[in-house]
């Protein structure tokens, strides 16, 4: 592999493996901010107790997945300098404007109230409390917003003149407003519901199938779930479907290779403007990532739509299997996004900046030891990082609402050396979540 | 140079030694926690008293490299491919960290929990010193081309003036943190945090000296401005002298105000020291900071957002440690 693939690879991992935890943050954290609100908008203690349960229990499966996510979002930020430098000099001064205003616009912000949220159970006010978990929320989906709109003038560069040699900023507003950018993030953001939707559904319908005692956290936490995921699936679908006339307009090759038809014309076209090379995106990836995702969204939307309305008298969730089927679903949101993102991606090369910096020149002068260094050592961490994830979630996601450490008074006792002071019934006392929050 | 240049400059030093002042902390009290908690409940403290600050501090950071690409991305890009080596090993040491400090506790068993305690060392460490190299690099002044790129091999970073200022940031930030644990936590972790942070700051002040003997010597920094490089490095041995007295004094807050200084200072020293460059070459000269600024619109529109974002950032930041002020006790909310 020359030194472009190898950076490429580096760059798709690190995106690819980053994104898994980003849908899941995003689609989790309205729903866990609902279940807050609802916790502390009931006056029934019986009822403020479940939801309180609910969101302590949804909010520690949030926190295992955000710990990894915030991590390898942080290599992202350093990818562009490290292996892309031409992307830099030729769009910098474009490219890096909603880079810098998505951390000081929200990612600080959010990191900052999370921070305020995690500790402030018992010390908060209440009203405070069920603020900050909405402004985690709020902030999250303006950075995506802001990644958006960073990625969509790699797709479709508007808002900007060349002088110099390198692209000025020359309109704000149409930067903002980049359809590439806007669409996109209606596609994901219903995507994300998708997921974080099936996601709690599908662990509520695994405590149904294992007849838990825990009804009332596991039956609202089924219905919300569906509620979310139901429409999100259908329109998921739609809004992606939007996206196709789009494309003819911006990039018709990526369509044209798709197909595996009319790419001649435009591979001409191509060499004319910009001079000899292959301008020709792989028609097997596309074909292969498309068909990825339409074969697990259009299916997905439908049994979703069944599963909602089977939860009339908890149908659903009467009979294991139909209750093991839900839990097997959780993966699939997942896979359809990669193959979203895939197709996105590899039907843009060999642009980096659609039309206008290829990959060969944002490459940095990196020496292909260090890629293939960094690359290798950067994947086997990643991979590490989702299996610790994903077995962390599915343990504490079967431990179920008496396992959730969020919002408990330390030290618990499982902590404590045996013997110690505090690890006997004082231990116990000290496990029981703050009573007001 | 225009105003607008100078107002992002500042800017970008102020994220720097923003990150260096609280990531700093977060660092020294990863690499001392296993040792100066002693059993588990321990380690837990000393985790537990930067816990609410820990998510906002990291993101200084990301600030610095967004603001970084934002406002000098001609810097940026020769600046993270030059040091290549070493940013990755920044980054590794802070994915490792930060993962191990929030999952730690959900770890189960004596096993696991060493193998994040241990992860939480290295993590704390690993870019304490990484960015100590980085600013050493940069001090002496960077192996630069005739276009503009460079390079670091393991000859520029095992130097013996660039190891000198790894070793020392390590123990700055490892004597902030001790700081930071004789502030917030109570008992004998307060205590043990003291002595050790008394001991810390010796070793780092050996370290420092050496450098400064290094430089004199002509092996070490070579700085455009000698004269401002000697003032910044005078108020760092004072404010070292200044946490001594304080520590010593059993006055953790006065301390720890000393020690957030010297962790500040080292980003000033490469700025004042430098100016009018950013990025200096070993052989003189360099990247000035127009050359590395981004075009004009550009900073004037990151500009319209800064005047409202960055004192709102200040305010909500400084309302958080507010929140979460005192020290810990055994009986709080935690959760890492």
């Amino acid at each position: 592999m020359g030194a472009s693939d190898l950076a490429r690879l580096q760059f798709a991992a690190t995106t690819g493996i980053h994104w898994l935890f980003v849908i899941l943050t995003m689609g989790l954290i309205p729903l866990v901010a609902i279940m807050h609100t609802r916790a502390a908008l009931t006056r029934d203690p019986g009822t403020r107790a479940v939801w309180e349960r609910m969101t302590r229990f949804w909010g520690q499966l949030y926190l295992i997945n955000y710990a990894v996510g915030i991590v390898t979002g942080l290599v992202m930020e350093f990818q562009f300098g490290l292996s892309w430098s031409g992307l830099s000099r030729f769009a910098g001064n474009v490219f890096g404007a909603p880079l810098a205003l998505e951390t000081l616009i929200a990612f600080f912000a959010e990191s900052t109230f999370l921070g305020m949220w995690i500790f402030g159970w018992g010390r908060l006010p209440r009203a405070l409390h069920v603020a900050l978990i909405w402004l985690v929320g709020l902030t999250a989906y303006i950075s995506a917003y802001w990644i958006l709109i960073a990625n969509g003038f790699m797709q479709n560069p508007v808002g900007y003149e060349m002088r110099g040699g390198e692209a000025r900023l020359s309109d704000f507003w149409a930067l903002a407003t980049n359809p590439s950018a806007l669409l996109a993030l209606a596609h994901i953001t219903l995507a994300a519901l998708l997921t974080g939707g099936v996601f709690v559904a599908g662990i509520s319908a695994w405590h149904f199938a294992r007849r838990t005692a825990d009804v009332r956290v596991f039956r609202n936490s089924l219905r919300l779930g569906l509620l979310f995921a139901a429409p999100a699936g259908w329109f998921v679908v739609t809004v992606g479907n939007l996206q196709w006339p789009l494309l003819g307009r911006t990039q018709p090759m990526k369509l044209a290779a798709l197909e595996g038809a009319g790419t001649e014309g435009l591979q001409a076209m191509f060499t004319k403007q910009h001079g000899a090379g292959n301008y020709t995106p792989s028609h097997d990836w596309l074909r292969g990532s498309m068909d990825v995702m339409v074969n697990i969204a259009n299916p997905l939307s439908i049994v979703l739509i069944v599963a909602f309305v089977l939860l009339w008298k908890d149908w659903l969730v009467r009979f294991r299997p139909v209750a093991y089927l839900m839990t097997a679903l959780i993966p699939f949101p997942f896979i359809a996004s990669v193959g979203g993102w895939v197709f996105r991606e590899t039907g843009r090369w060999p642009w980096v900046v659609y039309g206008k910096l290829t990959v060969e020149e944002a490459l940095s002068k990196v020496s292909s030891t260090s890629l293939a260094v960094s690359c290798a050592v950067f994947i086997a961490l990643f991979v590490a990082l989702a299996v610790t994830n994903w077995t962390l979630i599915a343990r504490f996601a079967r431990r179920g609402p008496d396992g959730a450490h969020l919002g408990a008074v330390e030290p618990l006792p499982e902590h404590l050396p045996q013997g110690a002071p505090g690890s006997g019934s004082q231990g116990r006392e000290d496990k029981e979540a703050v009573p007001s929050f | 140079m225009t105003t607008l240049e100078s107002v992002w400059l500042a800017v970008l030093g102020l994220l720097l030694a923003g990150y260096f002042v609280l990531g700093g902390y977060d660092y020294g009290v990863q690499m001392l926690h296993h040792r100066l908690g002693r059993e588990e409940s321990g380690r837990r403290a000393a985790i537990s008293a930067m816990g609410p600050f820990f998510l906002g501090n990291e993101v200084w950071l990301v600030a610095f490299t967004g603001v970084l690409f934002g406002a000098f991305p001609h810097l940026e890009g020769s600046l993270l491919s030059g040091l290549y080596p070493l940013i990755v090993a920044i980054l590794v040491g802070l994915v490792v960290g930060n993962t191990a400090v929030q999952l730690r506790g959900r770890a189960r068993g004596e096993r696991s929990r060493r193998v994040w305690d241990m992860l939480t060392v290295v993590g704390g460490g690993l870019p304490a010193l990484c960015w100590g190299l980085v600013l050493g690099l940069l001090l002496h002044g960077v192996p630069r081309r005739a276009d503009g790129t460079f390079h670091v091999g393991p000859a520029e970073v095992f130097a013996p003036f660039t190891l000198l200022c790894g070793v020392g940031a390590a123990l700055l930030f490892a004597a902030h943190g001790a700081a930071f644990l004789a502030l917030r936590s109570e008992g004998g972790l307060a205590e043990r945090a003291r002595a050790a942070a008394l001991r810390l700051l010796g070793a780092f002040a050996v370290a420092g000296l050496l450098a400064v003997l290094l430089s004199v010597a002509g092996a070490g920094a070579s700085v455009t401005n000698p004269v401002a490089a000697a003032a910044v490095t005078a108020v760092l041995a004072l404010a070292l002298a200044a946490a001594w007295r304080s520590l010593a004094a059993g006055r953790a807050g006065r301390a720890f105000a000393a020690t957030c200084l010297a962790a500040a200072l080292p980003v000033l020293l490469v700025g004042a020291g430098h100016y009018p460059y950013l990025l200096a070459s070993s052989a003189g000269h360099g990247l000035t900071v127009s050359r590395s600024a981004a075009d004009g619109a550009t900073l004037k529109l990151l500009l319209a957002f800064g005047v409202v974002l960055i004192p709102l950032i200040l305010l909500y930041q400084a309302w958080s440690w507010w929140m979460f002020r005192g020290r810990t006790g055994r009986r709080h909310p935690a959760y890492f």
